[in-house]
C-alpha cells in the first residue's frame, strides 16, 4: 500500500458570520496516496475551488484538519505557509497562470528559486525537466508565443520543478482542444504512476475519469456518492438538451456532457435503462 | 546565488511605462541637482575675489567677518599698525562698496572696489588695456559683453562717469560682477578718503598666527583667505537655503508621485502575476522584495540618467549663459541620491500595501 501524502479530516470552511454566514465546505474527509490520482467533479458553486484553495495552503479551514507528509496545514503559521507551498505543491491552472514577463525557462527556474534552488542547478533542472516535456526548442520563447498545449506542459513542468508530493489541477485540459487534453490527461497520470505523487484534480472534464483512480462527487461542499453525481444538473455541467449524449429512464431523459460520463451512468443503472 | 530577475523583468515587460517613470524622477531630480549646482557654482563666484587674492589674511572692521552683505570701516592708519606686526610681509588698503555698473539701459550689480594700481588688490589679470587711471575703470569681460562696452567706453557706477580702461576676466557671477577703481577716486566718490574697508596682509609665516597676532594688537576681525572664503560661501549658502529647501521638497513631491504612479499602475497591471507568484510560495517578504526592486531599479536609472541630463545642462547653461557657473558638488550628489532612496521607499509604499492583500486564492479560477 502506498503512502498517504495528503488527508483531510472532517474539513470545514464558512464564509461570513450569522445570518449571511455561507458554509462553503461541510465536513470533507479525504485521502490521497502517492501515486494516486483522485477526480473531484461537481457543480458550479459546490465548494470545489474552496476545497482545492485549503489543499494548497492557499485558505485556511474554520475547523478539521489537512495533512501532507505528515504537517498539519491548518495549524501551520502563516509565515510558513508560503515556503510550504513552494516546497510541497505542484500547481496546474485552467488558465495555465505562467508569467508573462519570464521565458519558458525562467518561469520553471523562479518556482525553484522559491524553494531555494537557484544558479545553475535551478537552471540545468529547469532545462532537464522542459526537455522532458518536450519543450527543449521552446525554453527562451516567451508563454505568449506556446500553444495551449505547450504551455500547460509548461506549467506541468513548473509543478514538478520542486519534486512536490503532491500535484494539485484545476480544470488542467478545461482550455485546450480535444487531442491535447488528452495528452494533459495521459501526463498527469504519468506524473502519479511513474514518479510517485498524489494528483487531486478539480475539473468538470469527463475526459480526465480515464486518468483517474478515484472519481469523487463534491456538491453543496460535501462529497457524495457517483449515484448522486447523474441527477440534474448532470456533472455539474451546463448541458444543453439539444444534440446532448442522453438517457432515457424511467423518469424521464436525462442530459449529460460526455458520452463516457453517460455510459458510465449507464451502467450504474444497467437493465434500467436504454441508450438513445 | 542567482536568481531570476524577476523585478527587472516585470519592470521591462512594458518598456514605455517604465521609461516613462524613470524620465518623470530623472526630470524632478535634475530640478534639485540643477538648481543646487547653480547655487554651488554661485557660491564659488561670490568668493572668487578672495580666492584669487595674493593676500593671505584679510583685516576687517570688529566683527565683520565676510564680505557679502556687509559693511566695514578701518581707519587709514591701521595699514601702518599692521605693516609693523612681526610676520607681516606687506599690507595694502582696499576699499569695498557694493552698487551697480551701468551703460545705456543695462544695469549689472557690481562690488566697486578701490585700490592702488600696482599694489595687491586689483584684478588678478587684466587682459585688454591697462589697470586704471584716474578716473578710469576696469570691468569683467562677461560683464563688459553683457554691458555692450568696450575700451575707451563710458560706464557709470556710485553716480558717475568712468571710462573703461581695461577689462579683467572671471570676475562676473549670476549674483554681481566686480569693478576695479583707483582707491583715491572711490575714497573721493565715498567721502572718506582715509579711510579703508579691509586691510589685504601678506605674511612670511604661518597666516592663522599672524591673523591672531593682528587681532591682538589692532583689536580688528583678522581671518585667513581660506576662512574669509569659507564664511562668504557660508553666507550666501545660508542666504539661499530656504529656497532650495523648497524646491528640493517640491521636486521630491514630483519625483514621489512619478515614482507611486508607475509603481502602482505596474503593480496594478499585474496583479494576477502576484497572485501566482505567491501561490507558487513567494512570501510576503518576496513581495516586499519584488515591488521595492522596482522601484530602485526605477529611481537608480532616473539618478544615473539625471545626473547626466544636470552635466550635459551645465555645459549648455555655460555656453549659453556664461555668467551662470552649474557645478555638481559631492554633497548634493549624496543629498539627491538619499533622495532618491527615500522617494523609492514611499513611493512603493502604496502598492506594497495593495499587493501585500492579493490574494494567492485568485489563481483559481472564480470561486466554484
Amino acid at each position: 500500500m502506498n503512502e498517504i501524502a495528503l488527508a483531510a479530516e472532517d474539513l470545514h470552511k464558512t464564509f461570513g458570520d450569522g445570518d449571511i454566514a455561507v458554509r462553503a465546505v461541510r465536513g470533507v474527509d479525504l485521502t490521497v496516496r502517492r501515486g494516486e490520482v483522485v477526480l473531484i467533479m461537481g457543480p458550479s458553486g459546490s465548494g470545489k475551488t474552496t476545497l482545492l484553495s485549503m489543499l494548497g495552503a492557499m485558505l485556511r479551514p474554520t475547523s478539521g484538519r489537512i495533512l501532507v507528509d505528515g504537517i498539519d496545514l491548518a495549524v501551520v503559521p502563516d509565515s510558513r505557509l508560503s515556503r510550504l507551498r513552494a516546497t510541497t505543491f505542484g500547481f496546474v491552472f485552467q488558465d495555465f497562470n505562467l508569467l508573462g514577463a519570464l521565458s519558458v525557462r525562467e518561469n520553471v527556474e523562479f518556482a525553484l528559486n522559491l524553494a531555494g534552488v537557484t544558479g545553475r542547478p535551478a537552471r540545468l533542472r529547469a532545462e532537464e525537466l522542459l526537455t522532458g516535456f518536450g519543450l527543449s526548442r521552446r525554453l527562451e520563447f516567451r508563454p505568449d508565443k506556446l500553444s495551449g498545449g505547450e504551455k500547460q506542459r509548461v506549467a506541468l513542468a513548473r509543478a514538478l520543478a520542486n519534486q512536490p508530493p503532491v500535484v494539485l489541477a484545476d480544470e488542467p485540459t478545461a482550455n485546450l482542444e480535444s487531442k491535447t487534453g488528452h495528452e494533459i490527461a495521459r501526463l498527469l497520470r504519468a506524473i502519479a504512476t511513474d514518479e510517485h505523487r498524489a494528483v487531486v484534480i478539480v475539473s468538470h472534464d469527463a475526459r480526465l475519469k480515464d486518468a483517474a483512480d478515484r472519481v469523487l462527487w463534491l456538491e453543496d461542499g460535501a462529497f457524495g456518492s457517483f449515484e448522486e453525481m447523474a441527477t440534474a444538473p448532470v456533472c455539474g455541467m451546463s448541458v444543453s438538451p439539444v444534440g446532448a449524449p442522453h438517457l432515457q429512464t424511467a423518469d424521464g431523459i436525462v442530459s449529460f456532457c460526455s458520452a463516457a460520463c453517460r455510459d458510465e451512468y449507464a451502467a450504474l443503472r444497467s437493465g434500467r435503462s436504454t441508450v438513445v | 546565488m542567482t536568481m531570476v530577475p524577476i523585478a527587472r523583468r516585470m519592470l521591462l515587460t512594458d518598456r514605455r511605462r517604465a521609461l516613462l517613470g524613470v524620465a518623470g524622477v530623472a526630470v524632478a531630480l535634475v530640478m534639485v541637482l540643477a538648481l543646487e549646482g547653480i547655487a554651488a557654482g554661485s557660491t564659488r563666484q561670490i568668493s572668487r575675489y578672495i580666492d584669487t587674492s595674493p593676500a593671505d589674511v584679510f583685516v576687517s572692521q570688529k566683527g565683520v567677518r565676510s564680505i557679502h552683505m556687509s559693511i566695514s570701516v578701518l581707519p587709514a592708519d591701521v595699514v601702518d599698525q599692521i605693516a609693523a606686526i612681526p610676520g607681516v610681509a606687506w599690507s595694502e588698503p582696499i576699499l569695498l562698496v557694493s552698487d551697480s555698473v551701468r551703460a545705456s539701459r543695462v544695469r549689472r550689480p557690481a562690488y566697486v572696489i578701490g585700490y592702488s594700481p600696482g599694489e595687491p588688490g586689483g584684478p588678478p589679470v587684466v587682459v585688454e588695456g591697462t589697470e586704471p587711471g584716474p578716473g578710469e575703470i576696469v570691468i569683467d569681460d562677461r560683464a563688459a559683453a553683457m554691458l555692450g562696452v568696450g575700451i575707451g567706453d563710458q560706464v557709470d557706477v556710485m553716480g558717475r562717469s568712468w571710462s573703461v580702461s581695461g577689462v579683467t576676466t572671471g570676475m562676473t557671477s549670476i549674483v554681481n560682477t566686480i569693478v576695479y577703481v583707483r582707491y583715491e577716486d572711490l575714497g573721493t566718490v565715498l567721502g572718506r578718503p582715509s579711510s579703508a574697508s579691509y586691510v589685504l596682509v601678506g605674511t612670511d609665516g604661518g597666516p592663522a598666527e599672524v591673523a591672531a597676532d593682528i587681532e591682538r594688537a589692532t583689536g580688528h576681525t583678522a581671518q585667513t583667505r581660506p576662512s574669509l572664503s569659507a564664511e562668504e560661501r557660508s553666507l550666501v549658502r545660508q542666504m539661499s537655503t530656504d529656497l532650495m529647501n523648497v524646491m528640493a521638497v517640491a521636486s521630491l513631491v514630483v519625483g514621489l508621485a512619478v515614482i507611486a504612479l508607475v509603481l502602482s499602475a505596474t503593480v496594478l497591471s499585474r496583479l494576477k502575476d502576484i497572485g501566482i507568484m505567491k501561490a507558487l510560495g513567494l512570501g510576503r517578504a518576496g513581495v516586499t522584495r519584488l515591488v521595492l526592486g522596482q522601484a530602485l531599479a526605477t529611481v537608480a536609472a532616473a539618478f544615473v540618467l539625471a545626473v547626466g541630463l544636470t552635466v550635459g545642462l551645465g555645459a549648455g547653461v555655460a555656453r549659453l549663459t556664461p555668467d551662470i557657473d552649474l557645478v555638481i558638488e559631492s554633497a548634493s550628489l549624496i543629498r539627491a541620491a538619499v533622495g532618491s532612496l527615500v522617494v523609492a521607499l514611499a513611493g512603493a509604499a502604496l502598492p506594497l500595501l495593495r499587493v501585500w492583500r492579493v490574494d494567492p486564492a485568485t489563481v483559481f479560477r472564480s470561486a466554484s
